[in-house]
């Protein structure tokens, strides 16, 4: 579905992506894990058309559209929920996630939408005229992944959806994600917490200073060496009993 | 706004302005003796006090990175105090004339130190707001004509008239050209690409500003004295009139701003094309010069001087 | 004693001070989209008024009406001027498109202005209609039929803006766009696109209040700067970010000027305003119900 070949971004002046080739294909769920400032978020950004790639190819369904504007992009079913959910804080839930539905397709469809993320996250229903900068760390980023599915997504992006969450939290939205690629949806996630994210993930790439260090299945990564030393080792003690 | 280009590093460039300069210099200290044509003598006059007007706008704008809408303040001080120590207190026109610099310096002291915090277009609007009331108090103020008293009347000579606005132009110039090259110059400069970085790095960014605005104030001060000197009947608060401001932005940015030869060429460029293009209807110059300005900020910004080298670039390719 | 003289003077401040809110909704909206401060807006102002000045003078149409035609008109003046001026600053750095636009601003005004000289001259101009010396009159107090109407049509502009911004989607377009364009574009909306409309809107309120400014008062060609600062001081009064806190700053600075004349005298009116400007820029930029601090 989603083909990225030798891509090359610069962000600020300075190259953060050198080089990088990945696939996504329709129905998978794709982590991306590596250190902070690897350039996680800037490939997102480049593929979701904030940030045109210097050379290189990205290319959906066949078609290249690493030069195509952000709201085009959209347009094609590629949405992306950005690091730090970038809500409109002065409108409410309500608003937010009409914004969501805008283009042309996604309008058509916006009730039906909105229904069903109203299931999905019920606290939204509840919290509909409220302030968006007034809700909970959670409940942001489950507005944020909400808004994002009003935009009929065919391809979803999220660039560290748990940042900042606790944990508890954090299971509930990957839950989430579970059942949203069980729907249809084909997911690109790029992530810090590596545990969580390679247990959802059906396969995984390592960025590593803006080159891809290492590929393969969710469980493949799991069990590597390397993976085990560097990114599983981040979670701490108290995260692991929490979690038991 | 691009950063300025960077001041002629190749040893034959380095000569030849400053050649052109001083034969430009020796040419306009002769020409009252050659000519006795009003209207020629009335024209390099304003070129003169043009420039001297424009280079001193740049010295904050180009150099230091602030834009000032309110130019027209300091040319008005300068302007009323030169006037009045002169023609009302019977001062000797030099000391009037230097207290009106001085003025126009304290007047900017004393409104640039609250106006500094304000960061990038506030201070542009700000500084016109606090331009425009003044223009308006002293309208309020003196609503009477200024005139010459009989005595200056009957001696009125074009001449040193001519003299002082060339002296000054001179003078704003030298100082333009000196500035960059003392140790004042480096702090002025980081402030104007990274104010923050400037700060972090230890420059006192306030008082570097200031400095600058000192120096701009005094000139744009001495160039209202100018003023006050050649007019012989005025309202005062003409001086205080915005258009001097603009008149002054148009010129440096037309011409090249931050750069040395900039507000000369611009200014130079603006008083003989109004002057040529004031037989037409209306004002028709202020539209150009508006176009020309608007495509120097789109497409040129270095200006008249930018374009020159541009085109002595591409001649020499063709060689 | 005698209030009535208090009372009127106060009423007309209100008048004049809706006006001043008209003035300035068009220069807020733009500023809180597109984040460029156009220092020609007083010029676009006085194209709108020079339109219906032109209507009404050669083919008799009350201004009022004429707004209809006016408005429109100056949306295009504004979809040609960003496509052609300000959309090339768009793409900068924040504050290099800001200077930028600054610069373009006042570049701009100066050809309008002259613009305006060739087309009307200097002379001044003002629309006296049948009914522009009558008013009713409550309780001794004067309450003109031109100033009422400006009144009521710029609070229903100011209304009619704010119901496009808050239940249209292209109106929650443009209020996402100011608030976050990565995020809007992000939702599938085209910001340039949106840039191109909320200028053109803007333009356009400047030529309501232009209209409105024909009626009670003189259009000339030079009066785009007075404007253009009026419209300064209220959008910084107000801060950014509420279409009705521009409305009522507008209003609010209409009444100060009013009171201001007791104490400094008529003459002085306008500075009353500058000084207003420059203190709230000093002490609380974010101004009185902005909400956002710089």
């Amino acid at each position: 579905m989603l083909e990225i070949r030798d891509v090359e971004v610069a962000y600020e002046d300075l190259q953060a992506i050198w080089g990088v080739s990945m696939e996504v294909a329709a129905g998978e769920i794709v982590v991306l894990i590596g250190p902070n400032g690897a350039g996680k978020t800037t490939l997102m950004r480049a593929i979701a058309g904030l940030q045109p790639p210097l050379r290189g190819r990205i290319v959906l369904d066949g078609a290249p559209i690493q030069s195509l504007a952000a709201h085009s992009i959209v347009e094609r079913g590629v949405v992306l929920v950005p690091e730090g959910r970038r809500l409109f804080a002065g409108m409410s839930v309500y608003e937010n996630l009409l914004l969501g539905a805008y283009t042309a397709k996604a309008r058509a469809a916006q009730a039906k939408s909105l229904q069903r993320v109203q299931e999905v996250f019920p606290i939204l229903a509840e919290r509909r005229d409220q302030a968006a900068g007034t809700l909970s760390g959670g409940e942001q980023q489950m507005l944020a992944i909400g808004r994002a599915l009003m935009s009929l997504p065919r391809l979803l992006l999220l660039d560290e959806p748990s940042l900042g969450l606790a944990p508890l939290v954090v299971r509930d939205i990957f839950e989430v994600l579970r059942q949203i690629n069980r729907d249809g949806v084909t997911l690109l996630l790029a992530e810090q917490n590596a545990r969580m994210a390679l247990e959802l993930a059906h396969r995984a790439y390592i960025l590593e200073q803006g080159k891809v260090a290492g590929q393969g299945t969710g469980p493949e990564m799991l069990a590597s060496d390397h993976v085990r030393r560097a990114y599983l080792g981040y979670v701490t003690a108290g995260e692991e009993a929490s979690e038991k | 706004m691009r950063t300025a280009p960077p001041w002629p590093a190749r040893a034959a460039e380095r000569f030849t302005g400053p050649a052109v300069l001083l034969i430009l210099i020796a040419g306009a200290l002769v020409v009252p003796q050659l000519t006795d044509r009003r209207d020629t003598i009335t024209l390099l006059f304003l070129v003169f006090l043009y420039i001297a007007l424009a280079q001193s706008w740049n010295l904050l704008a180009g150099y230091a990175g602030q834009i000032n809408l309110g130019h027209a303040a300091f040319f008005g001080v300068g302007a009323l105090v030169t006037r009045d120590l002169w023609t009302k207190e019977d001062v000797p026109f030099a000391a009037a004339f230097l207290a009106g610099g001085g003025a126009a310096v304290l007047f900017a002291l004393a409104v640039g130190i609250p106006t500094f915090r304000l960061r990038g277009i506030y201070f542009a609007i700000g500084t016109l707001a606090m331009a425009e009331a003044l223009r308006i108090t002293v309208s309020n103020l003196r609503p009477q004509v200024t005139a010459l008293p009989a005595q200056a009347l009957a001696t009125y000579d074009l001449e040193p008239r001519y003299y002082l606005a060339l002296g000054l132009a001179v003078c704003t110039v030298l100082v333009a050209f000196i500035l960059p090259r003392t140790r004042l110059s480096l702090g002025i400069l980081a402030v104007r690409e990274d104010e923050e970085a400037a700060e972090a790095s230890g420059v006192n960014a306030l008082a570097h500003k200031l400095a600058a605005l000192v120096l701009s104030s005094f000139f744009a001060g001495l160039a209202g004295g100018t003023f006050a000197f050649y007019h012989v009947s005025y309202y005062p608060d003409r001086p205080f009139f915005p258009i001097w401001t603009f008149d002054a932005v148009l010129a440096t940015f037309i011409g090249g701003v931050g750069t040395l030869a900039g507000p000369i060429v611009g200014a130079t460029f603006f008083i003989v094309v109004r002057d040529r293009l004031a037989v037409e209807v209306q004002e028709v110059h202020q539209a150009i010069f508006g176009l020309l300005f608007i495509l120097v900020v789109l497409m040129l910004p270095g200006g008249l001087v930018e374009a020159w080298s541009r085109a002595r670039r591409l001649l020499r390719r063709t060689r | 004693m005698n209030l009535e003289p208090i009372f009127q003077n106060l009423v007309y401040g209100l008048f004049v001070g809706g006006l001043y809110g008209m003035a300035a909704v068009g220069l807020s909206l733009v500023f809180g989209v597109l984040k460029v401060l156009n220092v020609s807006h007083g010029e676009l102002l006085m194209l709108g008024g020079y339109v219906s000045f032109t209507l009404f003078d050669a083919y008799g149409v009350d201004p009022f009406l004429s707004i209809a035609i006016a408005a429109p008109l100056l949306f295009l003046v504004g979809l040609g001027l960003h496509g052609g001026l300000f959309r090339w600053v768009m793409r900068l750095h924040e504050e290099a498109k800001i200077k930028n636009s600054l610069l373009i601003g006042f570049g701009l005004a100066l050809v309008l202005e002259n613009l305006a000289l060739r087309v009307w001259t200097a002379d001044e101009r003002a629309i006296t209609t049948g009914y522009s010396g009558e008013g009713v009159t409550l309780a001794g107090i004067v309450f003109p039929y031109t100033r009422m109407s400006g009144l009521v049509v710029a609070f229903m502009a100011v209304m009619l803006l704010h119901l496009f911004l808050t239940r249209t989607y292209a109106g929650r377009a443009i209020r996402a766009t100011s608030e976050d364009w990565e995020a809007a574009s992000l939702m599938g909306i085209n910001v340039q696109r949106t840039y191109v409309v909320a200028f053109a809107i803007g333009t356009a309120l400047a030529g309501v209040a232009g209209t409105l400014v024909s009626l009670g008062y003189t259009i000339a060609p030079s009066i785009g700067l007075a404007w253009t600062l009026k419209a300064l001081v209220v959008v910084v009064l107000a801060g950014l970010g509420s279409i009705f806190g521009a409305f009522a700053a507008g209003i609010l600075l209409g009444e100060a000027e009013a009171t201001s004349i007791y104490v400094f005298g008529a003459s002085y009116r306008e500075v009353v305003g500058l000084v207003l400007f420059i203190i709230v820029l000093l002490l609380r930029p974010q101004g009185l119900f902005g909400r956002r601090v710089r």
